[in-house]
């Protein structure tokens, strides 16, 4: 096969028609939505810029979007932080290694909103184990998800216990592409292990961590069920995240363009923060 | 080179940690497990009465399993199993496809069509599924299998992940072979798809979870009970009247096993690559 | 043995009916039926009694309660011909049929309307017009736990509703019987939905939502809700006669059954499902009010309702008018013991299965004191924002702000149905 300036298409073809098809028309059709209005008898009206102005003057959205950046602000880093550590820690060999990891990324297998509903449980006020551990050990009991101040931090909690171990085998699948020379070389060097993981592996590591970020960043803006499931936005509103209020918006209060317009601004706020995380992991040749 | 990982305190540590970090993962999954062997009336102990009893239950009952399995829960096992394999065979060549190309070629537009592979995973599901509902039913889709794989083959994220772990490849090697007279397809093929075990075991399972725990798009395009999945047989244990805790705990236990199946599977492909001690 | 029972019911159903659906057996068509997702064998011999007699299949949709009302929205905000028929939660009537994904039901339903238990009919209607059949009815009795009242040395409430229980009266008693070195609490209302809690301000003679059905301020916030609400409040955070943070049925229930909680104000469906808990010993009472307040109690429940755009109306009205028949009642109720909407059910029973001083409660208090919520078209926003702030209320926010803020939140969801 001759190589033509075709041949990067005939590679992306199916992948894309697929994307085009699956995501990317219905993603037009949705951002074209948040610029309608649709009656209470479905007819759809134009209404230009109405629905982002509407937001614009609702206090709750702009609590709603406050939250939001600040849960990710704490989220993003911890997971890549928490799945990094993980990573390095069963990625040389050890007696039993497989089974450490086995452990560690079993919570991936359950999907989001049944973690919920068993962390629901798990911390119950009345009948949770952790409750009655930390009552036992003379802590005290916890609200958790039902704490004004405790409820967004659970909700961190339980979506880094979920993800940490998943997060965990792309950094560990990035750690094996690094080729042992290049340790060898630094050791030969005399460097001690932390300038070896400062100087080596994380420069290394850009690509996977990049993936590792920007995923996550989009998975937690879009973080959703477990607000529905154990909090609905409360208490006090304290876990009202945008995700949240733009469910809400279409499928409780049946105003399908202000959902959108909210879920149109997420998309916004994703591209440009994952722009930024791109900037600050890019290698110094492509910084050139 | 590992010296400071013989020592045994250093060993010792990495145990620990491990231990610990294992504990805290698992300690809610042990829970579970433990609770769904319990008898209806004792799913539950109360916070004051913490102890042994908190977690081992006074007698074991398979009950909850006996009434799965008479349930339609073996047949969303399968349905799953099936949508989720199908998935992650035709969605690791066709995403590893795009992935190289993105990596390996220079092209006009790359940037525009990067960007819109990456915002094909930034819009929430929930704003794109009246759209997608309304497609799938006029392809004649709804209530089919086709429903529930076709629209998942193609995924920006596993896309995403392809293109940085090609891109980590030193292009020399395409060039070495390109010189030999090899064709791209033949290099994706036979250098740098060889190259990518672990990344392909992580985009296999990447794949595979996003149809095993999906939920909510099931519920909409293949509602009928022929179709049912694993994630919907369990959340209807859930009710607003009266929940069967019994069953959503044994459910959810041999979903969380039957999940882990295919990491045991792959596992042993985390593993250094051929690459890793060919190139400076 | 026991789908031998159902299947013999099922045919003896097919046989009393066979004929008038004559015309519809020629067909075979299948019906779209998004339903609970309760499990399989409460649901499917409903399906195939009526597709033995009239030949039609209906695909009961099994969802889980949350995804029932997301995956309704969108195949019914798309406007097409699915679903064929579904399963309607009686408040929700309004919110469908003012935005057309209801077809009126009166014509079909004109001779059969007298048959039904009047107040059943309440949820079902919007503007005049009988959207949706009540499948059953619902009510809430106060479950209380005998051992532990006999082990206080606590008289045991009287099952009589015109002796039913003060909510003055309640208050003592749950104080006696709170143990807080044993986590054992006094009383607990099952959940913290609006259905549940709204007998408590109606009780007071509260109006709960502007005579428009579409004012919140001055109402979700009126000084009778206010008083309401703090005395709630008052359970949880003064005297401590109940579990803070317990918002989940699931989660009050297991309390109940393990012997933690020792009154538990409840629904039918834990008649049944209590019996799961082995030690456990209960009786029933009616559900208390104030003191020279009103006697109220919550109703309204599933409801079955036709999409106007079905392709299949004929089969779909056959579907809905089989079910109003009363051997599709006598299966129902036995597949699912609501409380029957209709009366003949009601009597032709009287002397076997409802002997229970129980269902001589609920059948009173469906004659005499159940209380729909109230009917707008707005009531998912209205729940959704009164069940937050009580969530809140009982967790020990400030009263008055939580309900101000609900108010002027549902107001704010509100103004799009004017």
């Amino acid at each position: 096969m001759m190589s033509s300036r075709w041949t990067p298409f005939l590679f992306l073809a199916p992948a894309l028609a697929g994307l085009l098809i699956f995501r990317l028309v219905p993603i037009g059709v949705a951002v074209g939505g948040s610029l309608t209005g649709v009656s209470l008898m479905g007819d759809l009206r134009f209404v230009g810029a109405e629905n982002f102005e509407y937001l614009l003057t609702d206090p709750q959205f702009w609590s709603s979007l406050k939250i939001t950046l600040f849960f990710n602000v704490i989220i993003n880093p911890l997971q890549l932080a928490v799945a990094f550590a993980l990573a390095m820690l069963v990625f040389r060999p050890l007696p039993g290694l497989w089974l450490y990891r086995t452990l560690l990324v079993l919570p991936m297998a359950v999907s989001t909103g049944i973690s919920a509903v068993l962390f629901g449980l798990f911390l119950d006020g009345n009948l949770g184990p952790l409750n009655g551990f930390l009552e036992w050990i003379g802590v005290g009991a916890q609200p958790f998800h039902r704490g004004q101040d405790q409820a967004l931090y659970t909700l961190i909690g339980i979506a880094t216990w979920k993800g940490a171990g998943y997060w965990m085998l792309f950094l560990l699948a990035g750690l094996y592409s690094i080729p042992s020379t290049v340790y060898e070389a630094a050791t030969i060097d005399g460097a001690s292990a932390w300038q070896r993981f400062r100087y080596v592996t994380l420069p290394l590591m850009r690509k996977p961590m990049a993936f590792v970020l920007v995923a996550d960043t989009a998975i937690n803006f879009l973080f959703f069920a477990p607000v529905y499931i154990l909090t609905s936005g409360g208490p006090g509103g304290a876990t009202s995240l945008l995700m949240f209020e733009a469910y809400r918006s279409a499928f409780t209060f049946s105003d399908i363009g202000r959902s959108l317009a909210i879920s149109t601004i997420l998309l916004g706020i994703i591209l440009v923060i994952v722009v930024l995380e791109f900037r600050l992991l890019r290698s110094p040749e492509e910084r050139a | 080179m590992e010296a400071q990982f013989k020592n045994p305190h250093a060993l010792m540590l990495r145990y620990g940690l491990l231990s610990i970090l294992a504990f805290i993962v698992v300690c809610p999954l042990a829970w579970l497990a433990l609770a769904s062997l319990r008898p209806q009336s004792e799913i539950f102990q109360p916070v004051s009465e913490f102890g042994w009893s908190t977690f081992f239950p006074s007698r074991l009952t398979f009950d909850n399993y006996r009434a799965l399995w008479a349930s339609d829960f073996p047949l969303a096992v399968k349905n799953s199993t099936f949508v989720a394999v199908t998935t992650v065979i035709f969605g690791i060549v066709v995403n590893a496809l795009a992935g190289f190309a993105f990596a390996a070629f220079d092209f006009r537009g790359k940037n525009l069509l990067f960007l819109l592979v990456i915002a094909s995973f930034m819009m929430p599901f929930e704003a794109i599924v009246l759209p997608l509902y309304v497609m799938i039913r006029a392809f004649g889709w709804a209530n089919s299998y086709q429903a529930l794989i076709v629209p998942e083959i193609a995924n920006g994220m596993v896309i995403f992940l392809f293109r940085q772990f090609f891109a980590s490849i030193p292009r020399d090697f395409y060039e070495a072979a390109r010189v030999d007279g090899a064709s791209w397809l033949y290099i994706f093929t036979r250098i740098a798809m060889p190259l990518s075990w672990p990344t392909i075991a992580t985009s296999g399972l990447m794949l595979f979870l996003s149809q095993w725990d999906s939920f909510f798009w099931p519920v909409v395009a293949a509602s009928n009970p022929d179709y049912a999945v694993v994630q919907v047989a369990i959340a209807r244990n859930i009710n607003f009247e009266q929940s069967d805790w019994g069953g959503l705990f044994a459910s959810t236990n041999l979903a969380i096993l039957l999940g882990t199946i295919p990491f045991l599977l792959v596992q042993r492909f985390y593993v250094r690559t051929l690459i890793s001690g060919g190139i400076k | 043995m026991q789908i031998g029972r159902r299947q013999f019911m099922a045919g003896a159903a097919s046989m009393a009916f066979a004929g008038s659906l004559g015309r519809a057996a020629a067909q075979s068509v299948t019906l779209s039926a998004p339903w609970m997702g309760w499990p399989e064998n409460q649901v499917t011999p409903l399906m195939t009694a009526f597709e033995k007699e009239s030949g039609i299949r209906i695909s009961a949709e099994r969802l889980p309660i949350a995804e029932l009302f997301r995956t309704l929205e969108v195949r019914l905000q798309a406007r097409n011909e699915l679903p064929d028929v579904y399963l309607v939660d009686g408040p929700l009537t309004a919110s469908y049929a003012a935005r057309g994904h209801l077809l009126a039901l009166d014509e079909m339903l004109a001779a059969d309307r007298d048959r039904f238990v009047p107040t059943t009919l309440v949820q079902g209607t919007y503007d005049d017009k009988l959207y949706a059949m009540p499948l059953g009815a619902s009510s809430q009795l106060l479950f209380y736990n005998k051992k532990l009242f006999a082990e206080a040395g606590i008289a045991e409430p009287a099952s009589a509703p015109d002796q039913r229980l003060t909510w003055e009266d309640l208050l003592p008693i749950a104080q006696q019987l709170t143990k807080p070195e044993i986590s054992q609490f006094g009383f607990a209302f099952e959940n913290t939905n609006p259905y549940q809690l709204l007998p408590v301000p109606l009780s007071r003679g509260a109006e709960v939502i502007g005579p428009d059905g579409l004012t919140a301020s001055g109402y979700v916030d009126g000084e009778g809700m206010i008083e309401a609400m703090t005395w709630y409040q008052e359970l949880f955070q003064t005297h401590k006669v109940g579990p803070v943070g317990t918002f989940q049925t699931g989660v009050t229930q297991e309390m109940f059954g393990s012997g933690k909680l020792a009154m538990i104000i409840g629904g039918t469906w834990n008649l049944v499902g209590f019996e799961k808990f082995e030690g456990l010993e209960f009786g029933v009472a009616p559900h208390p009010y104030f003191a020279g307040g009103k006697q109220v109690t919550p109703t309204g429940s599933w409801h079955i309702g036709i999409n106007p755009r079905t392709a299949f109306m004929d089969e779909a009205q056959a579907f809905v008018k089989w079910l109003s028949t009363r051997d599709a009642m006598n299966l129902w109720f036995d597949l699912r013991q609501y409380p029957p909407s209709l009366e003949e059910v009601w009597e032709e029973r009287a002397g076997t299965t409802f002997v229970d001083p129980a269902w001589e409660i609920v059948r009173y208090e469906l004659a005499n004191t159940a209380t729909p919520r109230p009917a707008t078209p707005a009531y998912r926003e209205y729940e959704d924002f009164l069940r937050t702030a009580m969530q809140d209320i009982q967790t020990g926010s400030d009263v008055s702000g939580a309900l101000t803020q609900a108010a002027q939140n549902i107001d704010r969801e509100m103004r799009k149905y004017r």
